[in-house]
């Protein structure tokens, strides 16, 4: 069965101002919100700007706010809001490219800034069932290879957007790229990677900086728990601090 | 005037991404022009699979050939954009079981390397696929993240000069006589209409390659066929489950990070653009991949998505009958030198489709210069923005 549904987009571009406009697109009731945009970019006006590709929560490009809530609208269902209308904004906390696209420029330095692997070894189990064995063929030799995963966080800013420190202070480092550091803690035991790494969460507009809002675990449409890496970093920083004063 | 050729390439597809990644790697002057996001047209919504190969090496050995060397390569260019878990092909019916040994013949002819695993070892892996499979092979198979992919190309041909303008709409060709000689674009930043020149330009819009050849006025045979999946907001397998027969609806399930893809079917469109999904599709596929794995009936609907393949039409066959491999097209004998278009193929050989277009790029140039992309790591995606 298809719906009607309104969109009340938040448009701009460099030389346009911001203002909304309003569209209303047919779309079957099965459909997500990220279809119900295509839609009026497909059938209405071809010069509306937005983020997408993998349509499944993956990528991490589409994030935006359905009615001031930071959402990946791929996986949205339009059902969720029976029938009633939509305003679709984009990110706050960034800068603003056109229409729904904002700037990750910063965001992915930020990200990098930890070398921050995107893979991580597989768990032992898969929904509470055991693997019984983790290592794929290696197909150039006869060895093992490590079975591996994507880690949780899809980079889609959406922490950024939901965060008040981000909203005082621009150069806060931002939930993702602590949780970032964080992550890659917790892949190395190398001693010299690891001060680096506590360094840089522990810079002028670092872990100190949070005000522990939480709206970012709030908002992440992945499980990644920023604001609990971010806790988890103050303390290894602190840790790090009281055997920097008194020795071991 | 720079004396470096200089190389418009239209689409920021996987194979638009590669393409720009070669030329650049070889010295050329590139500049990528994509209408959207990056990966938003059919390789963004396409199913993550990085192919061994198993799925056509009984009917497409040509393609599955390709599959397996450039599945070799990217192991070792973006180790950083993929899963690898392998792919487990599983026997579910008689008639299955009796395809075993064609399979396993076509995995040797094309030299994928396949190994058959006891059922009950199969099902210790693999606790959710259906307890009552008859056989199991495991292949190399991965999965990528087809945003990351088209990014770490374009990233590193960036590193190599090129320019990526996205959001920017390729809306005419500009001529000098029967030859190419640039484009008019629209770009959406702006709202601003500008030209652009250029030597050479290269069509590498997958699905949409008939609709800009047209603006050339030269044929492309691309036929727009789509394709469903459904993704399931849980993770219940860890290899790519993918059913011991001949491709079919719904046959396969691709595990990536905490999701499950159930894919896909085939039907022909007429335009690429926003294909409406029939929901008769949606439950039959479901059903299909329900045997393979039972569990996802259980499973919470997380998404469900359609595109277009890009197929070459070879013949009035049947859609799935068409061959997964690629075409280059030069159009010079079309009336249109200097436009080239690449299409056809999967995401899986885009370095292969970008290095053979590359070549006719260079050939049409006088230039000469290897292909380097066989053993140039790229760099991490996220320099995509530097
Ligand atoms: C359902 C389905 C599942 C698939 N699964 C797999 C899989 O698991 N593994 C695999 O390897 N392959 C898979 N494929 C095949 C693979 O997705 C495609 O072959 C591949 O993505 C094509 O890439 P491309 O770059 O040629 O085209 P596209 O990715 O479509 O890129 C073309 C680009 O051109 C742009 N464009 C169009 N018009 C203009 C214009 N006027 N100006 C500027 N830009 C323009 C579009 O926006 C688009 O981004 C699948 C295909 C389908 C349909
Ligand atoms: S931590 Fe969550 S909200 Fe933040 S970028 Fe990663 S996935 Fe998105």
């Amino acid at each position: 069965m298809s719906i009607t549904l309104t969109l009340r987009i938040l448009r701009s571009r460099r030389d346009v101002m911001p203002h909304y406009e309003t569209f209303e697109v047919s779309v079957s009731d099965a459909a997500n919100v990220l279809d119900a945009i295509e839609q009026v970019w497909a059938h209405r006006d071809r010069k509306l700007m937005f983020r997408h590709a993998c349509h499944h929560a993956s990528c991490g490009t589409c994030a935006v706010r359905i009615n001031g809530r930071e959402k990946l609208p791929c996986i949205v269902p339009v059902a969720d809001y029976s029938g009633k209308p939509l305003t679709i904004e984009p990110l706050r906390n960034f800068d603003i490219v056109g229409d729904l696209v904002v700037d990750m420029a910063k965001f992915f330095q930020n990200q990098q800034a930890s070398d921050f692997v995107i893979t991580r070894p597989t768990e032992n189990e898969l929904v509470g069932k055991p693997i019984a064995y983790t290592g794929g063929m290696d197909p150039e030799s006869a060895s093992t290879i490590p079975f591996n995963r994507f880690e949780n966080c899809v980079e889609c800013g959406i922490c950024l957007s939901a965060c008040p420190t981000m909203a005082g202070d621009h150069k806060f480092f931002g939930p993702a790229g602590l949780a970032a550091i964080k992550r890659q803690l917790d892949k190395t035991t190398d001693p010299v990677e690891r001060k680096r790494l506590l360094e840089l969460a522990d810079g002028e507009h670092g872990v100190w900086r949070c005000h522990s809002a939480w709206e970012c675990t709030e908002a992440c449409p992945q499980q990644v728990f920023p604001a609990e890496s971010i806790m988890a970093l103050r303390k290894e920083i602190t840790k790090k601090h009281f055997r920097e004063l008194f020795g071991k | 005037m720079s004396l470096i050729p200089h190389v418009i390439v239209i689409g920021a597809g996987s194979t638009g991404s590669a393409t720009a990644h070669d030329l650049a790697l070889r010295g050329l002057r590139v500049t990528v022009l994509e209408r959207g996001e990056i990966a938003s047209g059919t390789t963004g919504r396409n199913h993550c699979l990085l192919h061994s190969g198993g799925r056509y090496c009984v009917n497409d050995k040509e393609g599955a050939i390709e599959c397996i060397r450039e599945n070799l390569i990217l192991r070792r260019i973006m180790p950083h954009a993929l899963e690898l878990n392998d792919g487990l092909f599983v026997a579910v019916s008689d008639e299955d079981l009796a395809f075993k040994e064609t399979f396993l013949a076509g995995c040797a002819e094309c030299h994928i390397p396949a190994r058959e695993i006891p059922v009950r070892q199969a099902l210790e892996i693999e606790p959710f696929v259906n307890p009552d499979i008859r056989a199991a092979v495991q292949v190399p198979d991965g999965v990528f993240e087809p945003w990351r992919f088209c990014a770490s190309f374009l990233a590193t041909a960036i590193k190599n000069g090129a320019a990526v303008r996205n959001f920017t709409e390729v809306k005419d060709f500009i001529f000098q006589g029967h030859t190419v000689t640039g484009v008019t674009v629209l770009d959406h930043r702006t709202g601003e209409t500008e030209t652009l020149g250029a030597d050479m330009v290269v069509n590498a819009t997958g699905a949409w390659a008939g609709i800009i050849a047209a603006m050339a006025e030269v044929d492309v045979p691309v036929v727009p066929t789509a394709g469903v999946m459904v993704t399931i907001g849980e993770r219940f397998n860890n290899m790519v489950i993918n059913r011991m027969h001949l491709p079919h609806d719904g046959d396969i399930v691709v595990p990536i990070r905490n999701t499950s893809i159930i894919g896909t079917t085939s039907w022909r469109v007429t335009s690429p653009d926003a294909i409406e999904i029939p929901r008769e599709q949606i439950d039959s596929m479901r059903q299909a991949g329900e045997l393979l794995m039972p569990i996802l009936k259980a499973g919470r609907q997380r998404g469900i998505m359609a595109v277009a393949r890009p197929l070459i039409s070879k013949a009035n066959a049947d859609a799935r009958a068409f061959s997964r491999t690629f075409e280059a097209y030069n159009h010079r004998s079309q009336g249109a030198a200097g436009l080239v278009t690449i299409s056809g193929g999967k995401t899986t050989t885009a370095r292969g489709m970008a290095e053979k277009v590359s070549d006719i790029v260079c050939g049409e140039l006088g230039i000469d210069a290897p292909c380097k992309t066989r053993t140039t790591p790229l760099v991490s995606y996220r320099e995509f923005y530097n």
